[in-house]
């Protein structure tokens, strides 16, 4: 039996990213960790959902980070502030 | 067939208990009743079902979608449903009436119609026979917050209401009209005056015709009536007869009782939790063909089958079929039990899977059943032992840390809207 509310899952989780001239990240930092570099930047996509309340816009990079590690990070293009989640 | 001629009853009682399956969940976790409550629907985990008053206020309605329903009222908490637990409660409430009537005839969970013919030599007037039936439904152990038998008497949080009239329609729109834990009797010889001032709502229309009825300004059963009968048939043919007799008080469905089925089992419990479709279909065959061998069913054709499956994580599944034409082979049987597994499927792996038959017609033989075999206890005690393992790790970590996955927006495209957690407490 389920009984409690609702608790999101996936949620966006704030990162530190280093970005290129050309706006592109080269680095990435998770809290308390250091600064890892950008290997290879994957497949890029963009969501702009929501139009009708609160918009939402975000430019999402695959990249994989030193080590190999896949990860997938966005822009929310509105605030500029970079975030990781599962895509 | 079932139905014998001489269980079918005039006078009826109905005993109505609306939001059955809410108020099941509710006496099992008295502290959801103060909360907004919405329980899942069995066939659709997406969709509302039963919704409580406190989150129909916030405008969250049966039907809606479960993202709808967050949007409306963020606070509302939500139950997966457990449809064995109200089968049983409801069963309950059956074998209850049975003793004060043989005449019995469950319509849906929390609706029974008892036939009340002849009861007058055991118990007087029609107002001592609904209290001997809120009394045996009180004494029952039926758990729906009913604590003692005198509680289901006068008591405005007893959920039961009762209807007594002639007919199965008057019964039930008296039971209707009838506060929580009182009764509503029309005396033989007042259907007409007591229905006249009853809303249109309580016919069996269909929308397009309770539409077309309050168009033409008729929005009392009496003003219906008020038209000419054959007026009324004109507009809307031979349902329109129905209604107007109905509304008139001119009809009077018996109550038809069965032979109170005595169900046979066959069960099969699985090594490991199985989800695979064509496995479950397969272990249905197995079982319908073992309930099908048992000596007992010798003589008879099966008419009523039904499956229950308890799933990983104490929830439950259960689907049921009547066959129009009662048979005693296993293709016939199994037909629309698989039919129902590919349209609504387990919402998880399913541990045990019952099978049971709980009606019959007559073969060639005697009926000859017995009584239900022990699988209900095992189950209460499977659920128990999973309740004590929670409650050890919720002392353990000593906060809540177990849940379950449910989908809420899985087309959305933003990740964190597709699925969410809630709360697991078996």
């Amino acid at each position: 039996m389920k009984t409690d509310r609702l608790r999101a899952i996936n949620v966006p989780q704030r990162v530190e990213v280093e970005l290129d001239a050309n706006g592109w990240p080269v680095g990435t930092r998770d809290a308390g960790c250091e600064m890892r570099a950008v290997e290879e930047i994957g497949e890029i996509w963009r969501i702009d959902d929501e139009w009708w309340r609160v918009p939402i816009h975000r430019r999402y990079v695959e990249a994989i980070i030193e080590g190999g590690r896949r990860v997938v990070l966005f822009e929310d293009i509105i605030t500029g502030e970079w975030f990781v989640q599962k895509p | 067939m079932t139905v014998t001629p001489h269980l079918a009853s005039d006078s009826a009682a109905c005993c109505w208990i609306p939001l059955f399956a809410l108020r099941c969940e509710t006496a099992r976790r008295p502290e959801l009743a103060s909360l907004p409550l919405a329980l899942l629907a069995p066939d659709d985990t997406r969709r509302l079902w039963q919704v409580a008053p406190l989150a129909r206020r916030a405008g969250v309605k049966p039907g809606m979608t479960v993202s709808q329903a967050i949007g409306l009222c963020p606070a509302l908490k939500l139950c997966e449903p457990d449809p064995v637990h109200y089968d049983e409660q409801f069963a309950r409430l059956v074998a209850a009436l049975v003793t004060v009537s043989p005449v019995v005839e469950p319509v849906e969970l929390g609706r029974v119609f008892v036939g009340t013919d002849g009861l007058e030599g055991l118990y007087g007037e029609p107002e001592k026979i609904v209290e001997a039936i809120q009394l045996r439904i009180g004494d029952c152990g039926l758990r729906i917050g009913n604590e003692k038998a005198e509680s289901a008497i006068h008591n405005p949080k007893s959920a039961i209401r009762v209807g007594w009239g002639r007919g199965k329609f008057v019964s039930w729109v008296a039971a209707t009209r009838a506060k929580p834990g009182a009764a509503v009797i029309v005396p033989v010889g007042g259907e007409a005056k007591f229905l006249a001032s009853q809303r249109l709502a309580v016919l069996p229309l269909d929308p397009d015709t309770h539409r077309r009825l309050l168009q033409l300004g008729v929005k009392t059963l009496g003003a219906l009536v008020a038209l000419p009968e054959e007026a009324v048939v004109s507009q809307f043919g031979r349902a329109g007869r129905r209604l107007w007799r109905l509304a008139a008080g001119l009809v009077s469905e018996p109550v038809v009782g069965r032979v109170v089925p005595e169900p046979i089992v066959a069960a099969l419990t699985f090594f490991t939790p199985v989800g695979d479709r064509d496995l479950l279909a397969h272990a249905l065959d197995k079982l319908v063909d073992r309930a099908l061998g048992d000596p007992r069913r010798s003589g008879w054709r099966v008419q009523v089958v039904r499956v229950h499956a308890e799933l990983e994580h104490g929830a439950s599944w259960l689907v049921a079929a009547t066959l129009k034409d009662p048979s005693a082979t296993r293709e016939r049987i199994a037909a629309p039990l698989k039919t129902q597994l590919e349209r609504s499927p387990p919402a998880g792996a399913v541990e045990r899977l019952v099978v049971e038959f709980t009606a019959f017609a007559p073969g060639t033989a005697e009926l000859q059943l017995f009584a239900r075999d022990a699988g209900a206890a095992a189950r209460a005690g499977r659920r128990r032992a999973l309740q004590s393992a929670a409650r050890e790790i919720a002392l353990r970590i000593r906060r809540p840390m177990l849940y379950h996955v449910i989908e809420v927006q899985p087309w959305s495209r933003l990740p964190e809207r597709r699925y969410a957690l809630i709360d697991f407490e078996p």
